[in-house]
């Protein structure tokens, strides 16, 4: 009991003192909770499978940010993880009968060697070249995927599969808690050391090589990680759609995830994900709307971007915190004085 | 006083607004219509669900043990062209959200699997109005007890639109020899680059020998190619009197017009959707005369004493002919209504019972479920005479008329098959020059 009471009085402690500081730690804790309470105020299947899905997006989105935000390796193909974790998982479950929960981690290993495939050719290559490259090898995939009708299922793709779990609230859970897992180990992947240093990469290259470091190595682990995450992001959609198929890998996909996440902000993590909760579940409530759909979609990330073009949440950001000049620290914007150095902040 | 002036108008606005609010015929039966509603496909499943519905409502509306309700429909984007995600999120919001009693459209075969299995979860019946696959019925076989719930309401699954072209190949290769007097006839084959087309190309290749003929090579220009010169360059060099099309987007009028204004001495003959729409004429600018396409609708043409009447209405009502998205009509008037009103309630297990055992006639002719090799029921749909056949339809001098099926007897000893309306193939005058 008096260990229980330590704990919660540190719990407190820890909440008062480091989230309830800043206005966007406190957004990230609201939006855990809604996340995780969310079916004890509505169970509706249309909101769960809305959840579900832009969950599983916000981990792709991120992916996205972590290879091409961070590192600046324009990656404009990016669904080729998708489909390759999202196919490799589907394949294992319907030839092989490897559980979803077996298949969807190996979906992601065999996105890692695409990751891999992808990168050492793509090594010497920048900017618009990288981008072109990059967006031709879920194209070239798709024509092996037609090639191979037998094992692929070619147009229709490979259907039957079978779910994570079989009950709403076991596949929202699932779905939830795997998106915010696995966006906070992106999140703190680019908080560490290797996180430094892909930022780096994209800001000077040539300078990072100069301090004796591998950027070579370093450009490749940026495609295998953002590989792992994508696949799994793959993996979980096959299999809560029950298909893989050819949509997996259209070139739209890929552009979806860049519109996610430069809207939302690049070199965040957090911001692509913000974006794909804005703006897909956006789309499902202009449906009273069918005609203007895309028209509406176009035109709010249109004006977004004219206005906030560092992204949404860079914005927002902004707006609600200041960061210290001389501690670098960051501060609710009303307040005057630093909170850790007491320096001025205007 | 005012206090009682003030009460009695708070009273009547609440009786006015309960007024307002509650049907007259209390409850309804919703039916969700999903399709690309941004696309031709789409708009056909729409049109033909709200003739249904006000043909239905007119006459009182439907019958459902001593029940009489009203059909209401729920209309759902699907975008399943662009997006499959979207469209397993429209069906999902259909059932759960705007709680309808039963589903009629889709159309892209990968997005319609998709959708299939969620309507499925919640034993909502979904008559398919697009997709020609088989797996989409295979899966009715395979596991009866989850995919019950699934029937085809048109088209033909892909196997029998194969057997209908290389029937219309056959009629108009007859006709050839028999008014130009050529021994033997010489085929192209030119189909756009998809997916769809490639194993109906590698089947013609077969089969177009075992019909008699030649095939003098196979062409496979971009389905959104503004220029097939050079195609049609190399066909006039081999000399066809034939060229099988399959054709469903744009390069069907770049074909066709480009072939008219060369003046290649060879029918087309095949699958042409462009050629199926009243602007296709325009579109060509008369270069496509004589272009024969499958389809199936035409003006004039009676399969049976249903067709007319909904043809006519349709043109009347939306100007065009309809296409065979616009079948939602028939699925809803002849196969989910009667269905309702002969077990008497919206139990759709006690529907599908009742509904996999029926024939019914529709404007396209007469629906039949057909059952597998080991009698398994597929909900899949039977072709051929006295079932649905399709048409052939070909361009004359700006009219689009019916030509097939004329005389057709789809194997040896089988009863001849004419629709009234039919009238004889014209073969390009500068052929027979």
């Amino acid at each position: 009991m008096v260990n229980a009471g330590f704990y919660l009085k540190r719990f407190y402690t820890i909440v008062r003192g480091e989230v309830l500081v800043l206005p966007s730690r406190i957004i990230v804790a609201l939006f855990f909770i809604i996340l995780l309470g969310l079916p004890l105020v509505s169970q509706n299947p249309y909101l769960i499978r809305v959840v579900i899905l832009t969950s599983i997006f916000a981990i792709l989105a991120a992916s996205w940010d972590l290879l091409s935000g961070f590192t600046g390796q324009m990656n404009f193909g990016h669904a080729l993880f998708f489909g390759v974790g999202a196919y490799t998982s589907a394949l294992l479950n319907i030839h092989l009968q490897i559980s979803p929960w077996g298949g969807v981690p190996l979906g992601a290993v065999a996105a890692v060697l695409a990751g891999l495939i992808v990168g050492i050719p793509c090594l010497r290559l920048k900017g618009t070249y990288l981008a072109l490259t990059t967006m031709a090898f879920p194209i070239i995939l798709m024509g092996i995927v037609f090639a191979l009708p037998d094992l692929t299922g070619g147009e229709l793709g490979i259907s039957g599969l079978r779910r994570l779990s079989n009950s709403l609230l076991g596949n929202y859970y699932i779905h939830v808690v795997a998106m915010l897992t696995l966006c906070t180990i992106m999140w703190k992947i680019t908080d560490s050391h290797t996180g430094i240093i892909f930022h780096a990469i994209r800001e000077d290259e040539l300078a990072v090589r100069a301090s004796g470091i591998n950027t070579t190595r370093y450009k490749l682990l940026a495609f295998c990680l953002s590989g792992l995450f994508a696949g799994l992001s793959g993996g979980l959609y096959a299999h809560y759609m029950r298909i893989a198929g050819p949509s997996t890998l259209e070139v739209s996909m890929s552009f979806s995830v860049v519109i996610w996440a430069v809207f939302g902000g690049l070199a965040t993590i957090y911001g692509p994900v913000a974006a794909v909760f804005i703006l897909f579940p956006l789309l499902e409530f202009v449906r009273f709307w069918p005609e203007y759909r895309a028209l509406i979609f176009a035109v709010i990330v249109l004006i977004i971007l004219l206005y906030m073009p560092e992204g949404l949440i860079h914005w927002v950001r902004d707006k609600i915190e200041k960061e210290c000049p001389r501690c670098k620290i960051r501060n609710v914007a009303t307040r005057n004085t630093c909170r850790i150095c007491t320096a001025a902040l205007d | 006083m005012k206090r009682v002036t003030f009460g009695w108008s708070f009273f009547v606005t609440v009786c006015l607004v309960i007024f307002i609010s509650v049907p007259v015929w209390g409850r309804t039966i919703k039916i969700g219509v999903i399709g690309p509603m941004n696309f031709v496909q789409g708009k056909g499943h729409w049109n033909g669900a709200i003739m249904a519905a006000d043909e239905i409502n007119a006459k009182g509306g439907v019958q459902v043990g001593k029940e009489k309700m009203k059909i209401e429909l729920v209309k759902s984007d699907s975008n399943e062209f662009l997006s499959m995600t979207d469209a397993t999120n429209a069906i999902e919001r259909l059932i759960t959200s705007d709680k309808v009693d039963f589903i009629v459209g889709g159309f892209r075969t990968e997005s319609v699997l998709a959708m299939q299995d969620i309507a499925m979860d919640n034993k909502k019946i979904f008559i398919g109005c697009g997709a020609a696959h088989p797996e989409i019925c295979l899966r009715v076989a395979k596991d009866y007890n989850r995919y019950k719930y699934f029937f085809r309401g048109t088209p033909f699954h892909s196997g029998y639109l194969v057997r209908t072209s290389f029937a219309h190949m056959g009629f108009v290769g007859a006709i050839l020899k028999k008014e130009l007097n050529i021994p033997k006839v010489k085929v192209a084959i030119v189909a756009e680059k998809a997916v769809w087309a490639d194993p109906m190309v590698e089947a013609a290749q077969g089969v177009i020998p075992k019909m008699g003929m030649d095939v003098v090579g196979v062409w496979r220009p971009s389905d959104k190619a503004t220029d097939v010169t050079a195609e049609l360059a190399a066909i006039q060099k081999a000399e066809p009197h034939m060229i099988f099309t399959m054709f469903s987007a744009s390069v069907g009028i770049t074909f066709s017009r480009q072939a008219g204004e060369l003046k290649i001495p060879a029918i087309q003959v095949g699958i042409n959707v462009e050629a199926q729409k009243d602007g296709f004429w325009e579109a060509t600018k008369g270069m496509g005369n004589y272009v024969f396409t499958m389809n199936t609708y035409a003006r004039g043409v009676e399969v049976n004493e249903l067709t007319k009447p909904f043809v006519d209405t349709y043109i009347k009502r939306f100007g065009e002919v309809p296409t065979y998205t616009a079948d939602t009509y028939s699925a809803i008037l002849h196969g989910l209504v009667p269905n309702i009103e002969a077990v008497g309630s919206l139990d759709a297990d006690k529907i599908v019972a009742r509904m996999e055992n029926e024939e019914s006639n529709v404007p396209s002719g007469r629906i039949k479920y057909e059952k597998d090799a080991q009698g398994r029921p597929t909900h899949d749909l039977t072709w051929g005479p006295g079932y649905l056949t399709s048409l052939g339809v070909q361009w004359q001098d700006g009219k689009l008329v019916a030509v097939w099926p004329n005389k057709w007897v789809a194997a040896p000893g089988a009863p001849e098959v004419t629709y009234k309306g039919m009238v004889p193939v014209k073969i390009p005058p500068w052929m027979k020059k």
